[in-house]
């Protein structure tokens, strides 16, 4: 191979990255394996914005950027270009997902109940000193305790009803179209094609499926603080499993590829529509991995981007290009290489310039 | 019988590292944009391993149409050793195998950041362009759907406008790089933020110019020998970056594209941004054999065709 | 005096009034402009007409539906149903309710001038005066800097405006200021059709009367069409020839001006008339 190395910039490049390596220690696989198992949320994350349900490339990744999440994702999103989309899984109806947690701020009781689940929303949030105590004895410890299983959680055999079925029977959302069963591969798929805006729907909740957790939590907190236009509540919040079911490409045949963490929220506007609309209106969002902060925000998010006359922080275009975790933090850090040229081209321009007025 | 035993065998990455699906597809946008000059048109950019914003739309672009007869030459500002330019090409070789160079004439495939090379590039050559913003009408209209709107009828006034108000306040125009230009007599275009120096270069020009934004995934092209105006007055003329009295330190040379480096002393002195260029005049001086291709400015500041800067 | 500039128009100007019978057919012809935003209807059912050199004045209160007419007219706000002539040679025998906007893009920047109440929607605030004058004719085509520069100058200096401000952005000009660079950009064209929406309200009194002096001395000097909706009837006297009165989306009473003014038959129009007195 006539590979010309030109001189500098390579051997700088490998000093930079064996610095990088030496400071973060090596990687191992007991080590990706300790923040799969240990950082559920974490590797969530990375796999809701990296798009990619793969929990042990999700853990590599952390473990090969030192735990930087922009570095992590943008990993998984490149590894995911190299692989083809062999199908589409069949929908997932919410009714049938295995709930884990499930709360519904719009009523006491729902038809199912409410579930409490995992959740350290009621703990005191007080660091735990003693466990630094350990410190010297974990090199001992042979036992750990199980890392979450589904077995462990009481209510996942039961399907629970949606909240917003029961409010469709009641008049206070409109009902659903009434469509045929959709065929996923008819979809639009915001990764194979762009998105233009108006974006389709299917788009829009795939863009924030994948959208940065905290740029749709500073979007959707302006919302929430009062530059939105909606009067949102918490219809229902889920997480749980669900079944990643395909079809035989020769039999026809459905079977499970196995399960998925996912999280989802509904949140319902009760700012009064357009006389003759249903009283209520529903915003979703949905993302692989279980993460409520992104569920919330975005969920409003979407009702806000849909309502007439959106904030121009809460347009479709806006919200959608820049809460995109890799394309953000890339931009941003772009700035970092040179640009001697056009920095000269403009100093050619400003030498010359007869300051007449003000600036523009 | 599990998952595990039907699938392949793990293998890492693939020729041009993208899947074969987003490189057919990419081609196929590739081809859409020759066909229609300075049209953007919208692909489903990929994610690469690279951090988007770093060149991925232009790299994208290389490893779709790169195949192993090419050989390629990357720079950044002009030059082949920065650690950008050297990562890229390094990517490009490592996912393809293919021969790369800095010398502009013998590349089939020239990726470039910010510059067209000092030496005219030739029929059957590939300029890809990396580009930040695609989209020339971003200043006057950041709303993405409307400036479709006015790409779609041609109402390009606001550009002019702005031209007026630059030459009302400051007497000249004020755009550096990236200079607005019309393709084809039809569409505006940015021709990526290359200087006004090399804007010229894409007229009538013999080889065919690809420009790719990764991050706001869209791609456009100007074929061979089509018309690439920059915008200006008919009484008050684009111009571009004054090289006059510029002398390279490294080769004596001038007229080109300088870079500039600021002295201690508080002056200033000038290299040939121009790497592979560079190289070149060094080894004539040094009397070792090179051939160094016909430029795009002559050693007097004259652009090659005549009646394109006026 | 202006020059064309080269560009396409149908107008003549000219200080002397033709015969009469050379200039009888209506420059403006509309009938049946209907415009309902959901179920509330805007306007329903307008006809009207104005002559070459004829100032059509439009009086009626907030809501009454004039200034959504004069939107209709400008083309800029689509009408449900109507009909909507210019002769003008490039458009004879079109209802340009049904324009593409390739054309209706062009008949808007070539042949109509308007003069908005709130200046920022007419004007880009940010772009000096001469700039914003100047946009129409970049629009029309012209490439010229010295020609787009001596215009912008003549049509400024046209509606009396200081030309010592003429590379000052409107937003820091003062009220009057910036109405007089709407009132130049309106006419740099020389259109066929000129149309005020409130042009001289807000203004303080004395301003007021420096700007209708404007435009009646344009009005006078060239004889272009002008349609001014307006709810002060001190206005519609000075400058109007005819006046229609609207209520509710339709025209209650039409006729000349003094008439109408002076004697009003409709029973609206005359409360109209006697709150101003």
């Amino acid at each position: 191979m006539a590979y010309v190395a030109a001189r500098g910039g390579e051997q700088a490049i490998a000093a930079a990255e064996e610095l990088h390596t030496t400071l973060n220690g090596p990687l191992s696989a007991v080590l990706v394996q300790s923040i799969e198992r240990h950082l559920p949320y974490l590797v969530d994350r990375v796999m809701g914005e990296g798009s990619l349900y793969a929990p042990d490339l999700a853990a590599l990744a952390l473990a090969q950027t030192g735990g930087d999440l922009y570095e992590a994702v943008l990993l998984l999103r490149a590894y995911r270009s190299t692989q083809p989309r062999i199908t589409y899984a069949l929908p997932v109806r919410q009714s049938e997902l295995r709930t884990v947690r499930r709360i519904s701020a719009a009523f006491k009781d729902i038809p199912g109940g409410q579930i409490l689940g995992p959740s350290l929303d009621y703990s005191h949030r007080l660091l735990r000193l003693d466990v630094l105590d350990d410190a010297l004895s974990i090199e001992d410890r042979k036992e750990e305790p199980p890392a979450l299983s589904i077995e462990r959680c009481s209510m996942l055999n039961a399907p629970l009803p949606a909240v917003a079925d029961w409010q469709r029977e009641n008049g206070l959302l409109a009902p659903l179209p009434d469509r045929d069963p959709c065929d996923p591969s008819a979809l639009p798929d915001v990764t194979r094609e762009p998105i233009s805006f108006p974006a389709p729907r299917a788009h829009r909740l795939q863009s924030l499926a994948r959208a940065d957790t905290g740029g749709v939590l500073a979007l959707g907190y302006a919302s929430m603080r009062g530059y939105g236009m909606s009067h949102p509540t918490v219809n229902e919040l889920r997480l749980g499993y669900a079944e990643v079911t395909l079809r035989h490409p020769v039999t026809g045949v459905a079977f499970s590829a196995g399960r998925v963490r996912v999280s989802q929220a509904e949140i319902v506007d009760t700012g009064a529509g357009a006389p003759g609309d249903a009283p209520l209106r529903l915003g979703f969002t949905a993302t692989i991995g279980w993460n409520e902060v992104k569920t919330i925000a975005g969920a409003m998010l979407d009702l806000e981007m849909s309502a007439p006359n959106p904030h121009p922080a809460h347009q479709e275009e806006f919200v959608l290009y820049h809460t995109e975790p890799v394309e953000s933090s890339g931009f941003c850090i772009h700035y970092k290489l040179p640009h001697y040229v056009t920095f000269g081209s403009a100093l050619d321009n400003l030498r010359k310039a007869a300051k007449t007025g003000e600036t523009l | 019988m599990t998952l595990a035993d039907l699938a392949h065998p793990r293998q890492d990455y693939s020729y041009g590292f993208l899947d074969a699906f987003a490189r057919r597809e990419l081609r196929r946008r590739i081809l859409k944009a020759i066909a229609i000059p300075g049209y953007q048109v919208p692909y489903a950019s990929r994610e690469l391993p690279i951090a988007r914003g770093w060149g991925t739309g232009g790299l994208q672009a290389t490893l779709s149409v790169v195949g192993p007869q090419d050989v390629v030459k990357v720079i950044d500002q002009g030059a082949d050793d920065s650690v950008n330019a050297a990562n890229l090409r390094r990517f490009i070789a490592r996912m393809t195998g293919v021969e790369t160079t800095t010398d502009t004439t013998k590349a089939t495939i020239i990726q470039s950041r910010h510059r067209i090379p000092e030496e005219r590039m030739d029929k059957g050559q590939l300029l890809v362009l990396q580009v930040p913003d695609p989209e020339p009408l971003r200043h006057v209209q950041p709303d993405s759907s409307q400036a479709r709107e006015m790409h779609a009828d041609a109402d390009y006034a606001q550009m002019w406008l702005s031209l007026y108000e630059q030459l009302v306040r400051f007497g000249r125009f004020m755009q550096g790089a990236s200079y607005p230009v019309i393709v084809n007599g039809r569409y505006l275009m940015s021709p990526s933020p290359i200087p006004r120096w090399d804007t010229p270069a894409l007229h009538q020009s013999a080889h065919l110019t690809i420009l790719s934004a990764g991050r706001e995934k869209r791609l456009y092209a100007v074929p061979p020998y089509t018309d690439v105006r920059p915008i200006e007055f008919s009484d008050v003329f684009f111009q571009v970056e004054d090289q006059a009295g510029r002398v390279c330190t490294l080769t004596g040379a001038g007229q080109k594209y300088m870079d500039e480096l600021p002295q201690p002393s508080g002056e200033s002195r000038f290299r040939i941004s121009d790497t592979g260029y560079v190289e070149k005049l060094l080894k004539m001086a040094q009397g070792e054999s090179t051939k160094i291709g016909p430029t795009y400015y002559d050693d007097a500041g004259q652009f090659w065709m005549p009646g394109v800067i006026k | 005096m202006l020059r064309p500039y080269g560009i396409r128009y149908d107008m003549t100007p000219t200080y002397f009034d033709p015969p009469r019978l050379t200039a009888d057919r209506p420059l403006l012809t509309a009938w049946g402009l209907r415009k309902t935003y959901g179920r509330v209807t805007a306007v329903s059912g307008v006809d009207l007409e104005v002559y070459p050199g004829e100032t059509l004045g439009i009086v009626g209160e907030s809501g009454s539906g004039k200034s959504t007419v004069l939107r209709m007219l400008n083309l800029e706000e689509p009408a449900n149903a109507g009909d909507y002539r210019l002769n003008l040679a490039a458009y004879a025998g079109e209802n340009l309710l049904g324009l593409d906007r390739y054309r209706r893009r062009e008949l808007r920047v070539t042949q109509i001038g308007i003069v908005y109440q709130q200046p920022h929607m007419g004007l880009r605030m940010r772009v000096s005066s001469g700039g914003n004058v100047a946009e129409r004719l970049i629009m029309a085509g012209e490439r010229s800097f010295a020609t787009l520069r001596t215009a912008a100058r003549d049509s400024l200096a046209e509606s009396e405006f200081p030309l010592d401000r003429l590379d000052d952005p409107p937003r820091l000009l003062s009220g009057g200021m910036q109405q007089r660079v709407q009132l130049a950009k309106a006419i740099a064209m020389r259109p066929a059709l000129l149309l005020l929406d409130e042009p001289t309200t807000g203004l303080d009194v004395s301003i007021q009367a420096l700007v209708l002096d404007t435009l009646l001395r344009l009005r006078r000097e060239r004889r272009i069409a002008t349609v001014v909706v307006s709810h002060d009837l001190g206005v519609i006297r000075t400058l109007a020839d005819r006046v229609l009165v609207m209520r509710g989306g339709q025209v209650v009473e039409h006729g000349l001006a003094d008439q109408v003014l002076d004697d009003p038959q409709h029973p609206y129009t005359q409360q109209l008339v006697h709150a101003k007195l």
